[in-house]
């Protein structure tokens, strides 16, 4: 309780004001900073002294810089985040996919089969014309085209997505890496029993950054390190230790996602994958597209057989019969006009018997096809069947966009509820900031104070 | 609720898209006057589109057939027209000259006549279209009739029908066997070339008496062989009247089909104009309230 009691507690005032406006500055300068939480100054009294009149309060002490953070909201956002990320990825592949089957200006397959069968009954009105067995031919290699073009173009995307997987296990991979830095760094930290507060921001962000991309389970180990694991149980992030993520080619060509253990055997972990974009890119690849691909397949198979068929009982101008139409796998990819058809349009069968140049019967059966069911166990057109393809390929984009929009919105909720409890408000800031300030000139006046006190005493010499 | 200045600028951006994005929807809407503009949009209607499409690009050309086959048949009216007037002229030359007053040389010429008859006769019947006979049944590129003998028809064709697709799985056949026609004794009916013959050597015969018995026994036959003539061009008008029936009733089923595809597939423009204003306004008013609320803070009203 003398003077330099008040001269030392002035001091440690001003530096724990001081230590307030520089905790104030960081959380402004970081007013932006994607994952930062705010930090607050946490301050207490300091042992007072005892004397005869009691004990006396001997200032100001700083305890430590707290981060303002709930750690159930942490895992909420990653659980979210992962959603959104499947939701995502999965909308923007069907969106693609979505185009090829775009009929709305009418040049699709729908417009070609209509055109198709049309030319078949327009050999039917003139079944020797030269003119009429020409248009048909190459009506005909335009709907082959058609068809091969919208298998490739659906092959195309699968290809597409198969390099975001790539570049995504690549960030997964990179991402790990950065977690064991920083797992690094926090364990070092708070070794000093300190909690390391930026860093655990920054991990915090890069375990969302990993959960947008692949489904983690995680947990905090008592020394502060995290441990992630993706699929089954495979551990990405062990503390100081990180595995990695590989993807290889499956029978089929496209990539699989492997994990490799620390001898690079690999695991493959595809099917394990349940969320993040991985699961949307997945889900659209080996379900959605697969399925497109194979109803395209199955479109281009029956409709080969069937004027096959027909076409292979009827005779050719020249007499000649039980040749077919369309050659080629009989596939999406693979169907083209028969070539000796495509070089002699005389082959064309339009008539039921030889040497019978104006009998359309043949050319009346194949075009009768149109409206005869054939698919789905003769319950189908062909071109109700090929509609209700672009029918499912529109409704799985409605679905995934309503998905997509709902857990954007839960997306925004939760981030906004965690950055109504960490995130800076400068409004908030600006009043610490005039607070400190006012306690650190106060700070000051004291001892400007205790230093007149002490003139006064020495003045008395 | 703490509010921070990121929960209003993150909120506002969430908002300003949902609003640009209905605005570009209602601006694509406007802009091609369509409300489906990919099959996301209505999976259900563009599947129905999709539908009418394919029935109005073949009842099209079910129309496109019936034309054609029109066209067929008025020219096969023209031809048997010309046939008939044929036979009638022969049949006359039969019954002016069935009496045996004629002198020889007015016979000679009147045979003459008759050779011409029966020419002219197998030149029609012979016609073709768009390069094709028309009265040889499917063998459209081999002549329906040729000379077998003096004055004595074969006929080379089949007895294939010509058939036109009219609706699903729906014909019209139009006789194109030229036997049917012109040479149908299997069937009980007359063989026009061996009348005209009958007539012909009828009017040749040295013998006046016989020759005139002949002669007149040809005038029935042929009244038999003109009326054959006109059934077939009353079957072809049936025809042509059930195809004038079917088109007809095919042009008011497209107009019923595009009105009920435009109801399903395009933009109450109406409508989506009165949403583009809303939209608009509610676009502006999110900038606007935004603008206020993002730019000021405390420290806008310190000192």
């Amino acid at each position: 309780m003398d003077i330099f009691g008040v001269l030392n507690m002035g001091s440690k005032a001003l530096m724990v004001q001081q230590k307030g406006i520089y905790v104030t500055g960081n959380n402004i300068a970081n007013v932006n900073t994607p994952g930062y939480s705010r930090q607050r100054l946490n301050m207490s009294s300091d042992v007072p002294l005892n004397t005869g009149i009691g004990p006396v309060g001997s200032g100001v002490t700083a305890n430590e810089i707290e981060r303002v953070y709930q750690r159930f909201l942490g895992v909420q956002i990653n659980n979210e985040t992962q959603s959104l990320g499947q939701r995502e990825a999965h909308k923007d592949a069907l969106e693609r996919v979505e185009v090829v089957f775009n009929e709305s200006g009418g040049y699709g397959l729908n417009h070609v089969m209509s055109e198709f069968w049309n030319a078949w009954q327009d050999l039917t009105n003139n079944p020797s014309g030269p003119v009429e067995r020409t248009v048909l031919v190459a009506k005909s290699e335009m709907l082959a085209a058609t068809f091969s073009k919208s298998y490739e173009d659906l092959q195309k995307i699968q290809r597409d997505i198969d390099s975001s997987i790539e570049v995504s296990v690549e960030e997964i991979n990179r991402l790990s890496e950065n977690m064991v830095d920083l797992n690094q760094k926090i364990i070092q930290t708070e070794l000093g029993g300190h909690t390391a507060n930026d860093y655990r921001d920054q991990r915090d962000l890069v375990l969302k950054e990993l959960s947008e991309l692949i489904d983690i389970g995680s947990f905090e180990d008592a020394n502060g390190g995290v441990t992630v694991s993706v699929g089954s149980g495979q551990v990405l992030v062990e503390g100081t230790r990180s595995y990695k993520l590989s993807t290889q080619p499956d029978v089929s060509g496209l990539q699989d996602v492997t994990w490799v253990d620390s001898s690079g055997n690999t695991v493959t972990i595809t099917n394990d994958i349940s969320k993040g974009k991985l699961k949307g890119w997945l889900d659209a690849r080996d379900l959605d597209i697969d399925r497109h691909l194979n109803n395209l397949d199955t479109l281009a198979h029956d409709l080969m057989e069937a004027v096959n068929t027909v076409h292979a009982s009827g005779y050719g101008l020249d007499g000649s019969t039980l040749n077919n139409f369309f050659t080629g796998a009989a596939t999406a990819a693979g169907i083209e006009v028969n070539p000796l058809i495509a070089n002699d349009t005389n082959l064309i069968a339009a008539a039921n018997g030889p040497d019978k140049p104006g009998d359309s019967s043949n050319a009346i059966a194949i075009a009768n096809l149109q409206e005869a069911p054939m698919m789905n166990g003769n319950t189908t057109t062909f071109g109700a069947y090929y509609d209700s393809m672009v029918s499912d390929a529109g409704f799985a984009v409605q679905q995934a966009t309503s998905y997509y929009d709902h857990q954007s919105q839960m997306v925004l909720q939760v981030e906004n509820y965690r950055e109504s409890i960490s995130g800076v408000s400068i409004d908030e800031e600006t009043v610490n900031l005039i607070k400190y300030q006012n306690a650190y000139q106060a700070a000051a006046k004291l001892i400007n104070t205790a230093d007149e006190m002490m003139e006064t005493i020495l003045s008395m010499i | 609720m703490r509010v921070t200045q990121n929960i209003i600028t993150s909120n506002f951006i969430s908002y300003i898209n949902q609003n640009a994005e209905n605005l570009l929807k209602t601006q694509q809407q406007v802009a091609s006057q369509k409300r489906i503009n990919k099959s996301s949009d209505d999976p259900i209607g563009m599947g129905q589109v999709l539908g009418y499409r394919t029935k109005l690009a073949v009842t099209g050309q079910y129309q496109k057939n019936i034309e054609q086959a029109m066209t067929r048949i008025e020219f096969n009216e023209v031809t048997l027209d010309l046939a008939s007037n044929l036979v009638d002229m022969a049949r006359g030359l039969a019954a002016e000259y069935s009496g045996s007053t004629q002198s020889a040389a007015a016979r000679q010429s009147a045979a003459l006549q008759a050779k011409d008859i029966y020419n002219q006769i197998m030149q029609i019947a012979n016609s073709k279209f768009n390069g094709n006979y028309i009265f040889s049944g499917h063998a459209t590129d081999t002549v329906p009739f040729s000379h077998v003998g003096d004055f004595n028809a074969g006929y080379n064709g089949d007895d294939g029908d010509f058939r036109i697709m009219v609706s699903d799985n729906v014909e019209v056949n139009l006789v194109a066997d030229g036997r049917k026609v012109f040479q149908d004794a299997a069937n009980g009916g007359v063989n026009i070339f061996d009348e005209l013959k009958n007539l012909i050597d009828g009017l040749e015969d040295p013998d006046p008496v016989a020759g005139s018995a002949q002669i007149e026994a040809t005038l029935d036959v042929l009244q038999d062989g003109r009326d054959q003539i006109n059934n077939r061009r009353s079957e072809y008008a049936l025809s042509l009247y059930r195809l004038q029936a079917t088109d007809e009733y095919m042009t008011n089923l497209r107009s019923k089909m595009e009105e009920a595809m435009a109801t399903l597939e395009q933009a109450d423009i109406t409508k989506a104009v009165v949403e583009l204003q809303n939209l608009e306004l509610a676009y502006e008013t999110t900038i606007a309230t935004a603008a206020r609320i993002i730019q000021p803070s405390l420290l806008d009203f310190l000192r």
